[in-house]
């Protein structure tokens, strides 16, 4: 697009003044990035190959860190509790997603109503979020263990955060706080897709379930596929619903790469630490890369 | 929405959301509930109702507990991240959308990469820089920080806002004599009011419930923010589970408001920045 054509001064000149005033508004915005992004990155992935501690610069040690990760229980606890937690807990809100879309991209009264609710998850904190699921799970003064002896159910506490059902419990409450982003994203992506389509299809006598997998899926395959992506990088991210529920325990049970990474910072061997964070890059690369590409296919 | 909603579809669908509004209003009702009550409540005469309900919870909180100082270390951290972030990134976004320039595309690319570059991979370097940069325990290192994750996802959901107003009436302001300067905050900018007030309630909000860096970078009690305040509430051996959903309310209070009273911008902010359908 040529733009400023109107202009009767000299096109380069503008051009070129347009291009420093492009420079200038932008310049900020890209040292904050350089500062606290891109030499953080770069920083990190050099921290995790030095024997750096609190208060010491430390050497170059190759791949010492890395190798003495991997021999460590809580560090092979987290690569798979990682992939059970973010597993888990994105499937379930891709299901919850879609099925409360469908159900509020239909003849309801209130809609506004509806999807203000639905909000309300995401709109709380997540540090509140998780610390009341806490209280929700505590055998004493929680709300679940009160109804289940209620209800005779069962007869002594169950221990929600114990070694086998830590792992659930946090599922449970990532779901909860989560699922907010999903509804929202497609619904929105519903609703943009032409009524026709619907009528025409329902007059040629597709039903209801024929119309979403034909209609629905693919008018919002696209906000799906990026909504999955960037929940994952955000989930498999996610501090708060580990810390403040298990700590990563009993016994490393729920223990994640973001909290593992934490403790490795408090024990003051930034070095290791860095070493765990830097481990799942190669998974947050290739996730950044599919999201960027469809965010940016269409300009 | 294309058939007749019969009668008992629509029994089911309402079935369905009453279930939802359930799940999702039990647990923010049990934390007002437990909130209200003392420990010999909570723990002698368990309820599900606020039986002997008191204040005395958030009396302690602040008395006791400083809570306002807490209260007012977040909303200064908090407010300023936003003022901030949306003025760097309506710059730069203003900037990346109608301005033509060499390498344009790849800051546009290195802003959408930063943006999803998780804190979890950068808060043990940035401990570091920040402790060089003498922002260590100081509110305005925080406010630094807590930019990594504002200011990118602000501009890149405000190039999409700037990219759906169409370019003629600020071409039509410069041709009646208006700069690019004056095109952009006397034209564009009002146009896109919407995308601002939701650009500025997330960051408001991702910046008031941030924890992870709070916790990292304040160790002085009278600099804490809400979130590591309650925070270190339960890392003790003893739960004051009253004191804690008090301050857990009364941190979610806000947000929620302004989530409420925003509601509109924001699920329009969602549908055309994070996720551009």
């Amino acid at each position: 697009m040529v733009r400023n054509e109107s202009y009767k001064t000299p096109r380069f000149s503008l051009r070129q003044l347009d291009s420093l005033l492009g420079y200038v508004l932008v310049a900020p915005l890209v040292c904050c990035i350089l500062l606290l992004v891109i030499y953080p990155f770069f920083f990190a992935i050099y921290i995790s190959f030095t024997d750096r501690v609190i208060g010491s610069e430390g050497e170059f040690v190759g791949f010492a860190n890395y190798l003495a990760i991997v021999q460590k229980p809580d560090f092979q606890a987290s690569i798979s509790n990682t992939i059970v937690l973010v597993g888990a807990v994105q499937s379930i809100k891709l299901f919850i997603g879609l099925g409360l879309a469908v159900l509020l991209n239909q003849n309801i009264r209130a809609r506004f109503f509806w999807r203000g609710l639905i909000l309300l998850p995401w709109a709380m904190p997540a540090f509140v979020a998780f610390i009341t699921w806490k209280l929700l799970f505590a055998p004493q003064g929680g709300a679940f263990n009160y109804i289940l002896i209620n209800l005779d159910l069962v007869t002594t506490h169950v221990d929600f955060l114990s070694r086998d059902l830590a792992m659930p419990s946090v599922i449970t409450a990532s779901v909860w706080r989560g699922f907010p982003f999903w509804v929202i994203s497609f619904l929105a992506a519903m609703q943009n897709i032409p009524r026709e389509l619907y009528e025409s299809a329902a007059l040629d006598g597709a039903n209801a379930w024929q119309r979403f997998l034909h209609i629905t899926m693919p008018g919002i395959r696209h906000v799906v596929l990026v909504v999955i992506l960037i929940s994952t990088i955000w989930t498999t991210n996610s501090f708060e619903a580990v810390w403040l529920m298990t700590g990563g325990g009993p016994s490393n049970a729920t223990m994640t790469f973001p909290v593992l990474a934490y403790y490795g910072l408090q024990s003051l061997r930034i070095g290791e630490a860095a070493a765990v964070s830097v481990s799942m890059l190669p998974v947050f690369a290739v996730l950044a890369l599919i999201v960027a590409v469809n965010l940016q296919r269409e300009d | 929405m294309f058939d007749r909603t019969t009668w008992w579809q629509s029994i089911l669908y309402y079935t369905l959301l009453i279930l939802v509004a359930i799940a999702i209003l039990f647990p923010v009702y049990y934390m007002f509930n437990i909130s209200l009550k003392l420990p010999k409540d909570i723990y002698r005469t368990p309820s599900l109702l606020p039986v002997n309900a008191t204040l005395k919870n958030y009396e302690d909180l602040v008395t006791e507990y400083d809570f306002l100082i807490n209260l007012r270390n977040s909303l200064f951290v908090a407010s300023s991240a936003t003022f901030v972030s949306v003025v760097f990134s309506s710059m730069a976004a203003y900037s990346l959308v109608r301005l033509k320039y060499l390498y344009r595309d790849w800051i546009g690319r290195l802003i959408l990469f930063t943006y999803l570059t998780p804190s979890g991979l950068l808060f043990i370097p940035l401990s570091v820089i920040v402790a060089r940069l003498q922002l260590g325990n100081t509110l305005h290192g925080l406010i630094f920080v807590y930019l990594t994750f504002a200011a990118p996802l602000s501009t890149w959901m405000l190039m999409g806002y700037f990219k759906s107003i169409p370019i003629d009436l600020e071409e039509q302001a410069m041709v009646d004599g208006a700069t690019r300067i004056q095109a952009f905050y006397m034209i564009l900018l009002p146009l896109a009011a919407p995308g601002l007030v939701a650009v500025s309630v997330f960051t408001f909000t991702a910046a008031w419930n941030e924890l992870l860096y709070a916790l990292i970078f304040i160790t002085s009690p009278d600099l804490q923010t809400v979130p590591v305040a309650i925070s270190r509430l339960i890392t003790g051996d003893v739960f004051r589970w009253g004191l804690i959903m008090a301050g857990a309310f009364l941190a979610a209070l806000p947000v929620m408001i302004l989530y409420y009273l925003a509601q509109r911008f924001v699920v329009q902010g969602l549908a055309a920045g994070a996720v551009k359908g």
